[in-house]
């Protein structure tokens, strides 16, 4: 895998540009989000199947869940997810305590109103893997204190 | 053996940050003025140095020392300058300054892409390091020897 700091400064980029182009045709913040979103959806379901290609099928979603805290996030980000959650009916929560996209940014409450932008991209990547292993999905990530973060992942229960 | 003051400018002469610990007396003028007058004086230094220079010139110029305190002078290939003051009992600090650029500078600065290149340095993040930093270096003590 090549040097993080590339893909830092790529991202890094990205974001300005989407939020640079929505300036000028004067879209709401929340357009620049899903589009970020969607662009880290593409990608998830890219990555998922290069990481999935030699692994055995997935024995429930807990464990689909357990191969993203755990391999998969390694792959993106060269750590695991800190806590998993979960209520048992469709709800779980990744915590990651040192989300590597915002380390640089603050440690604490600064800048904390941007700190979405740079998740944006995550959670489609999170919803772009698991839609790719079957798990249809709704992703959000929240932050308190950087560079901490939560992300939520609800997953649509197929009657 | 102490820090007393840190100066960071960028290539086009802006002040991107200043830190003191231990500074005992002021300059009696503003802190722009201040900051004008170190980058005017640092850059007519390096000139004149690079012209009196009796050999081929390696690294420039590199420090300067009065009977109280001595100025360390660190510039990068991309134009930011590092200046730091302290008092007379320490050695050279170039790979101090250094690595005060490597790992705090160009980690939390150049990185953090909120962070717009050329102003001067709002991150806390940043300031914070750079303090733990320069209170952990061997030479630093709170009280002037």
């Amino acid at each position: 895998m090549a040097d993080e700091a590339l893909f830092q400064f790529l991202h890094n980029e990205v974001i300005q540009y989407v939020y640079k182009s929505a300036e000028n045709g004067e879209m709401e913040n929340g357009r620049c989000v899903s589009k970020l979103e969607h662009l880290g959806f593409r990608v998830g379901q890219g990555l998922i199947e290069r990481f999935t290609k030699d692994t055995s099928r997935f024995k429930d979603e807990l464990d689909v869940m357990k191969f993203i805290c755990k391999d998969y996030w390694t792959s993106v980000f060269k750590k695991q997810i800190d806590n998993l959650r979960t209520n048992h009916q469709g709800i779980y929560v990744l915590q990651d305590n040192k989300f590597r996209l915002l380390t640089q940014l603050s440690s604490g409450k600064q800048y904390l109103e941007h700190a979405p932008k740079y998740l944006a991209f995550a959670c489609g990547l999170v919803r772009g893997g698991l839609s790719n292993l079957g798990v249809r999905s709704i992703v959000t990530a929240e932050v308190s204190v950087m560079p901490a973060c939560d992300i939520r992942i609800m997953i649509k229960q197929v009657n | 053996m102490t820090v007393h003051n840190l100066y960071i400018f960028d290539r086009n002469g802006t002040c991107l940050h200043y830190s003191e610990w231990n500074r005992k007396k002021q300059a009696g003028i503003s802190k722009e003025e201040e900051f004008k007058l170190m980058y005017g004086m640092l850059f007519s230094i390096r000139s004149f140095v690079s012209k009196m220079s009796p050999l081929d010139m390696k690294d420039g110029f590199v420090a300067y020392q009065t009977s109280r305190y001595k100025l360390h002078y660190y510039e990068t290939p991309t134009g930011m300058k590092i200046i730091m003051n302290t008092d007379l009992g320490v050695p050279s600090c170039r790979d101090v300054l250094h690595q005060i650029y490597s790992t705090l500078y160009v980690e939390y600065i150049v990185r953090n892409p909120l962070c717009v290149l050329g102003e001067p340095l709002q991150s806390e993040l940043f300031t914070s390091r750079l303090d733990s930093f320069v209170r952990a270096l061997p030479f630093f003590s709170v009280r002037a020897a």
